[in-house]
């Protein structure tokens, strides 16, 4: 990535085909019954949250670590945090967008803990797992070798790093869940512009991160 | 970057929307600085996909997930407001600082009151009298208080004498 990027314009608020969608209301839906009965300490109601997300909460850890075992752990204090956070969900966003937001915040306070974010992977890792992912990893370039691929993971994690919980959160929901832009704005509440200009400003600063990174090295 | 990317990035980086891509692609033919930038943000675009789970991933849990996740609530517990001054590293400077805060505050009234008693001795202390006496206690002026007045009695007594004398010389 280039080093020498400087602050760049954001796109115009209004631009053309841009559509500023009215917020979808997340109070009134199932979804929105449903966190009031957890609010409410039922206890089903919770198992049902766990139940509808549980997978995706493990996917999106395993995405991030790449490390089944320390996943099923931080997806339990995923789950564990919304039990005893819910009563502060406001219903601007959707359940999926705030449990996510949580998911990504653990994995960080993780790898923030072990000091070994540059290499969880060399401590952690098999050989096994290390021949499994070189298998199945969605790789960017089949060609590159498994090491310079947890690099680029590395790089990319410390990068998301420098940016706020909420840019981590929708860049990672528009790249690595695949959510569009409309997605977007109807699971946070917010509008497309608003989501566009927030995606710019996050890449943005995710390459002056970068440039400043290669600077340093 | 110009406008022309700049409003349609996400589509640009999407690769969606043909017709806003020939506008886009036209440009980028012809301007170096947005090509390099939008060059930048598709390799950060591949970077940050290549944290999605692989397609083969199984996202099946162990059994028991619900249940684990119970123990871990109950071996945690409702949060308690002081959890958060001891856990939180906010919360320890706050418990910190109250406390540097508290000492300060100790030192300051131990020393107000030790000034303010110094101050009282010292008015109360006779005039002339020596920091010495001041600090040995009530005894040494009250000593110094005796012989003045001593002093004073033995002058009225020269005065009587002499005043005898003179009545004495009349007579």
């Amino acid at each position: 990535m280039d080093a020498s990027i400087t602050t760049l314009p954001f796109p115009a608020v209004v631009g053309e085909g841009t559509r500023a969608r009215t917020r979808v209301d997340h109070k009134t839906s199932d979804e929105a019954a449903l966190v009031r009965r957890v609010q409410a300490r039922d206890e089903m109601a919770f198992r049902e949250v766990v139940e509808r997300y549980q997978s995706k909460v493990f996917s999106i850890i395993f995405g991030i670590l790449r490390n089944r075992n320390d996943a099923e752990d931080i997806a339990q204090q995923v789950f564990a945090k919304v039990y005893f956070s819910i009563k502060n969900f406001d219903f601007r966003s959707s359940l999926l967008t705030w449990i996510y937001k949580i998911t990504v915040n653990e994995c960080y306070d993780y790898l923030r803990k072990k000091r070994v974010r540059k290499l969880v992977y060399e401590s952690d890792f098999s050989q096994e797992d290390a021949q499994r992912m070189e298998a199945s990893e969605p790789a960017v370039d089949g060609s590159v070798p498994a090491d310079t691929r947890l690099a680029q993971r590395d790089l990319i994690l410390k990068l998301l790093s420098k940016v706020s919980e909420e840019e981590r959160s929708l860049i990672l929901l528009k790249e690595v869940e695949g959510h569009s832009v409309e997605e977007l704005a109807g699971m946070t509440g917010l509008n497309e512009n608003t989501i566009k200009v927030k995606l710019f400003r996050t890449r943005q600063k995710l390459l002056r991160a970068a440039g400043r990174l290669t600077r340093v090295r | 970057m110009h406008r022309e990317i700049r409003d349609h990035i996400e589509d640009v980086l999407a690769g969606s929307r043909p017709d806003t891509l020939q506008h886009t692609r036209e440009h980028l033919a012809e301007c170096g600085e947005c090509r390099g930038e939008v060059r930048d943000m598709q390799e950060q675009t591949a970077l940050l996909q290549a944290l999605r789970a692989p397609e083969d991933f199984s996202a099946d849990l162990r059994p028991g997930f619900y249940a684990r996740v119970m123990e871990r609530i109950e071996a945690e517990g409702p949060i308690s407001i002081w959890n958060l001054f001891i856990e939180s590293a906010f919360g320890r400077r706050i418990a910190m600082a109250s406390l540097a805060l508290a000492l300060l505050i100790g030192v300051y009234v131990v020393t107000a009151e030790r000034s303010a008693e110094d101050s009282i001795i010292a008015l109360q202390a006779p005039l002339g009298a020596s920091p010495q006496t001041v600090v040995a206690g009530e005894d040494a002026p009250a000593r110094e208080i005796s012989q003045v007045d001593q002093l004073q009695t033995d002058q009225s007594s020269e005065d009587a004498v002499l005043a005898n004398l003179v009545t004495y010389r009349e007579q």
